[in-house]
């Protein structure tokens, strides 16, 4: 009786002993399947405008790396006599890098003059643009005008293409003769602005 | 008589060895036999393939995402079909996806639609029970995301900024039914 009792127990243990085992390795699951994929990675693109001078070829981005505005020196040709005019012009280039349509337009703004060395010079000089599709047109004489106050717009410039703003430096006939050799600084502000061109988009 | 009873011994002897004789010395009992085929037991399958994803400008235009640049108005769709395979009179699944995006894009100039999955019955959610369709061991999940660039940007902010998808990974997995006995990992 006892043997059989022990055997008993000792199958009790081993059974339990054995199921505990089990339960400590054992790992029950159901079926899962995997798959991954690499959607990619949205950029957006580069707002680029390159300004050169007609005269020189000077270039520069409308915007330098440091976010700040850039300043072209355009150097019109020649020097002004009352009643004479020089010209000088900047060809505007849309850069970006966009992937689909990138429409702008380049607004030339008012100008500004400021007389260098407290002269009076600039009383007497009158400024005029055109938006032109050459810079050849620089050259010519006809179609300037004062740049309104909303500014000069150019047409519509696509991407990777081009237009061309002249200006006229004009000294009055009524010009003295004490404005004789003084000098003035002419500055005015370039703004390109994306145009809607995304259906829907804007 | 006595020949009668010799007679009638005798036949009762002869009768009992014939019995033994005719068994061939073997007394059986009675037995039959027949065959059956019980069949094939077959396991069905789960499994979940990826397809190409594909992106999409607003003219439902394919773009090449590794090199098309966005820009204010732009609105890209991504959309790529999963092929999950359900085959199993008792099989069960959700299909669940992970994603961790990062965009250095201005919050303000974007909306993301966050990555999400769907079938021809609407949304697939982590809770969402697929099973076997009639007539086809596959079934398709599709898997969409948008990207809209505001048109409202304004000056240059978000140039040549990015938003990086990263890797996506899904995953389906079998749950309980009636009538099964499988259970996770135990706790």
């Amino acid at each position: 009786m006892r043997t059989k009792r022990r055997l008993q127990a000792a199958a009790l243990i081993a059974i339990a002993v054995v199921l505990g085992l089990f339960t400590v390795q054992g790992t029950y699951a159901l079926w899962s399947a995997a798959a991954s994929a690499s959607p990619g990675t949205v950029t957006s693109a580069s707002f680029d405008t390159a300004m050169t001078a007609v005269n020189t070829g000077q270039t520069t981005n409308m915007t330098l790396t440091n976010g700040t505005a850039a300043t072209l020196t355009l150097s019109p040709a020649g020097t002004l006599g009352p009643g004479t005019s020089v010209y000088g012009g900047v060809v505007v280039t849309n850069n970006t890098n966009a992937g689909g349509q990138f429409n702008a337009a380049i607004t030339a703004g008012q100008p500004t003059l400021a007389n260098v060395n407290g002269g009076s010079l600039a009383s007497y000089v009158r400024v005029n643009a055109k938006s032109a599709a050459s810079s050849t047109e620089c050259s010519t004489a006809t179609g300037f005008a004062p740049i309104p106050s909303t500014g000069l717009v150019s047409p519509t410039v696509v991407k990777g293409a081009s237009t061309v703003f002249c200006f006229q430096i004009a000294l009055d006939s009524s010009a003295p003769a004490t404005v004789k050799g003084q000098a003035v600084n002419i500055s005015l502000q370039l703004t390109a602005r994306q145009l809607c061109g995304v259906p829907s988009g804007c | 008589m006595k020949n009668s009873t010799l007679i009638k011994g005798t036949a009762a002897i002869a009768v009992g060895a014939a019995l033994l004789l005719g068994g061939g010395g073997t007394l059986a009992n009675w037995n039959a036999a027949d065959s059956a085929t019980p069949g094939t037991i077959i396991a069905g399958d789960m499994n979940v393939v990826a397809g190409t994803g594909v992106w999409k400008d607003r003219n439902d235009k394919p773009v090449d995402i590794s090199t098309y640049r966005v820009v204010p108005g732009d609105k890209l769709t991504y959309t790529q079909d999963l092929t999950v395979t359900l085959v199993g009179d008792k099989l069960a699944a959700n299909v669940t996806l992970a994603n961790i995006p990062t965009s250095t894009f201005n919050s303000d100039n974007v909306i993301v639609s966050p990555l999400k999955l769907s079938n021809t019955n609407g949304d697939v959610t982590s809770t969402t029970v697929l099973k076997p369709v009639t007539g086809s061991a596959t079934q398709t999940v599709t898997a969409t995301t948008v990207f809209e660039f505001k048109g409202s940007t304004a000056g240059r902010n978000d140039v040549t900024k990015d938003y990086k998808l990263g890797n996506v990974s899904y995953t389906v997995t079998q749950v309980t039914q009636d009538g099964l006995s499988g259970v996770t990992t135990p706790q």
